[in-house]
């Protein structure tokens, strides 16, 4: 019967929980386009737990717990181009792939074999011990202070605190992140809700561990300095840590910005429960050319009529101006109204006639609209551009925000966070992370994020 | 008997049925079970309180206001009996009621007892 059953099963997508470390990329949103991969939420739902890029340090314990949580039979498949050493705790049995086409065959071989029972499950990466017994006052264990009786399995029962409305209720300490989608990977976070309202949130002191405390090369090769603001990772092949040394055809680089926008967008409308619409702006970036700007037009108009995602995004995680000209620009404080653009000082835009998009309001929705202006302006200028090619100037304007040896694009972001979530619903939360496109976080942006709470 | 017969046979029945589906489920089920696959899942880190928590559920106001309302019902329907013989008297104290229920909605406006806390 269970042979019949992996073989019915066999038809389905394979699910995959996917972990995304330094130089991933963005190959992730990618996958959703491939009907024999579904990338799935939870670990709880996965057969197949998909690592792309490296991962160092409390990035990999985080990476072998989620392997644990998924239900066995598991298995690992590994993507990583820079020939990051993958077969090792807690992957020992992963199969690695080099080659980012063949990552969703390589996943639904891999479920078929452990379906059919061709391959052994992967093993538990961690002990099977809980933190601490259950310590109850009775012969069993149970009873005791408090609700449940005392401190079940080593961990406290949730505290009252005031509320805005006047009443003492449970406050829990939820430990968000690093792979809590659609959180951007990396990202740690605590957040103490009381209901689905964040009270407090913080971004945890740093652990330290060796992968942190070594002098890691950033984007091009040269050494990020240590205790920056944002370290974040940034794919080694994109054409904008390219254009930092050398020239690039414009068409190149601002295809890649609107291709990034629309794969942005793509996520933005999955996460908001709009997941065929996700889809739809997944295609249109996938097939993007010169001739997409009425395509994207198109989208744009649906996207303004609709009215259950302007309430979703109205007014929601808004950014200051204030905040915004603490930052070193990019799209979110373009959308705060700040025209500070790489591409305005770049003479070859400026013979292009490039004037930065700019909207004002600051909420998730305009940041929102400004990308896909973007996106579509991105489109115009290529078309536009023949074969001009970028200035290289040590600056260039990544679709995240302005991108240099030693500073990352999305750089401040992390660190506005704490400011912005407090006050807010668990959904307004969501949908304002999701906004900033933060990107993956190297494991070491730990150590400077703690400091403040503001840029 | 009969009918003794059927009881019993729909009973052993079920009771097949039920323990078929358990140990099928058992034997199909790919539960993992492990302490670290026991923790609520937030993104890899292990939790340092326990799940367990009384939910703050915010639409409490609401609630209590949707009952008030639907206690109004309740004299609405003996109103709507007598409502033919007692004719315009009624009529008016009905006016009177709802006016004095929306006084109420009025304040529970006023004290912004209709936001969400």
């Amino acid at each position: 019967m269970t042979s019949t059953l992996a073989r019915l099963a066999s038809g389905a997508p394979s699910r995959c929980f996917a972990l995304a470390g330094a130089g991933a990329g963005d190959v992730g949103p990618w996958l959703r386009l491939d009907p024999s991969v579904a990338i799935v939420d939870s670990p709880r739902a996965a057969d197949v737990l998909l690592v792309l890029g490296r991962l160092e340090g409390e990035m990999l314990h985080a990476a072998a717990a989620v392997h644990d949580a998924i239900p066995p039979p598991r298995g690992v498949v590994v993507w990583s181009p820079d020939g990051w050493s993958s077969r090792r705790w807690p992957f020992v049995d992963a199969v690695t792939v080099r080659d980012a086409s063949e990552i969703a065959p390589a996943c639904r071989r891999l479920r078929d074999d452990l379906f059919r029972r061709r391959l052994a499950s992967s093993p538990d990466a961690l002990p099977d011990l809980d933190p601490a017994p259950w310590r109850g006052v009775g012969p069993f264990g149970q009873g005791g202070a408090g609700m449940t009786g005392g401190v079940p399995y080593g961990r406290p029962l949730a505290g009252r605190a005031d509320d805005r409305d006047g009443l003492r209720l449970d406050q829990i300490l939820v430990r968000v992140g690093p792979f809590l989608p659609p959180f951007p990977p990396g990202l740690l976070l605590d957040v103490r809700l009381q209901g689905d309202v964040i009270q407090e949130a913080t971004i945890p002191a740093p652990i330290a561990d060796d992968a942190g405390a070594s002098g890691r090369e950033g984007p091009s090769g040269a050494p990020v300095p240590h205790g920056h603001p944002a370290r974040l990772a940034v794919a080694a092949d994109s054409p904008f840590t390219t254009a930092l040394t050398r020239p690039v055809p414009i068409a190149e680089l601002e295809l890649a910005r609107a291709r990034h926008h629309l794969a942005w967008l793509a996520e933005a409308l999955r996460v908001s429960g709009l997941e065929a619409y996700g889809l739809r702006a997944l295609k249109l970036a996938f097939g993007l050319d010169l001739e997409s700007a009425e395509s994207i037009d198109a989208l744009d108009r649906w996207l303004r009529r609709n009215v259950s995602l302007r309430w979703g995004t109205n007014r929601v995680g808004v950014v200051t101006r204030a905040q915004a000209e603490g930052l070193p620009g990019g799209p979110v404080a373009r959308a705060s109204g700040d025209d500070r653009d790489a591409r305005s000082l770049d003479p070859a835009y400026q013979r292009l006639g490039f004037e930065p998009v700019v909207r004002g309001g600051g909420d998730a929705l305009a940041r929102w609209r400004l990308r896909v202006a973007e996106a579509r302006q991105s489109v115009q200028l290529a078309k536009r551009s023949r074969t001009s090619e970028s200035t290289p100037s040590g600056v260039i304007e990544d679709p995240r925000g302005p991108l240099s040896d030693d500073v990352p694009p999305s750089a401040g972001l992390v660190a506005l966070l704490p400011a912005l979530l407090v006050g807010m619903e668990w959904g307004d939360a969501v949908t304002t992370v999701v906004s900033l496109d933060i990107g993956v976080i190297d494991p070491a942006v730990r150590e400077v994020t703690s400091e403040g709470t503001g840029p | 008997m009969q009918g003794v017969a059927v009881t019993l046979a729909i009973f052993f029945v079920t009771m097949a049925a039920f323990l078929a589906l358990r140990s099928a489920e058992r034997r199909l089920s790919a539960r993992a079970s492990t302490a670290p696959a026991r923790v609520p899942f937030t993104g890899g880190r292990a939790p340092d309180t326990h799940a367990w928590n009384r939910y703050h559920v915010r639409y409490y106001p609401m609630s209590l206001l949707f009952l008030a309302f639907d206690m109004e019902m309740v004299f609405m329907y003996p109103w709507a009996v007598v409502f033919v013989d007692e004719g315009l008297i009624a009529l008016i104290e009905m006016f009177m009621f709802i006016v004095i229920l929306l006084f109420g909605i009025l304040y529970t406006w006023r004290e912004r007892a209709l936001e969400w806390a």
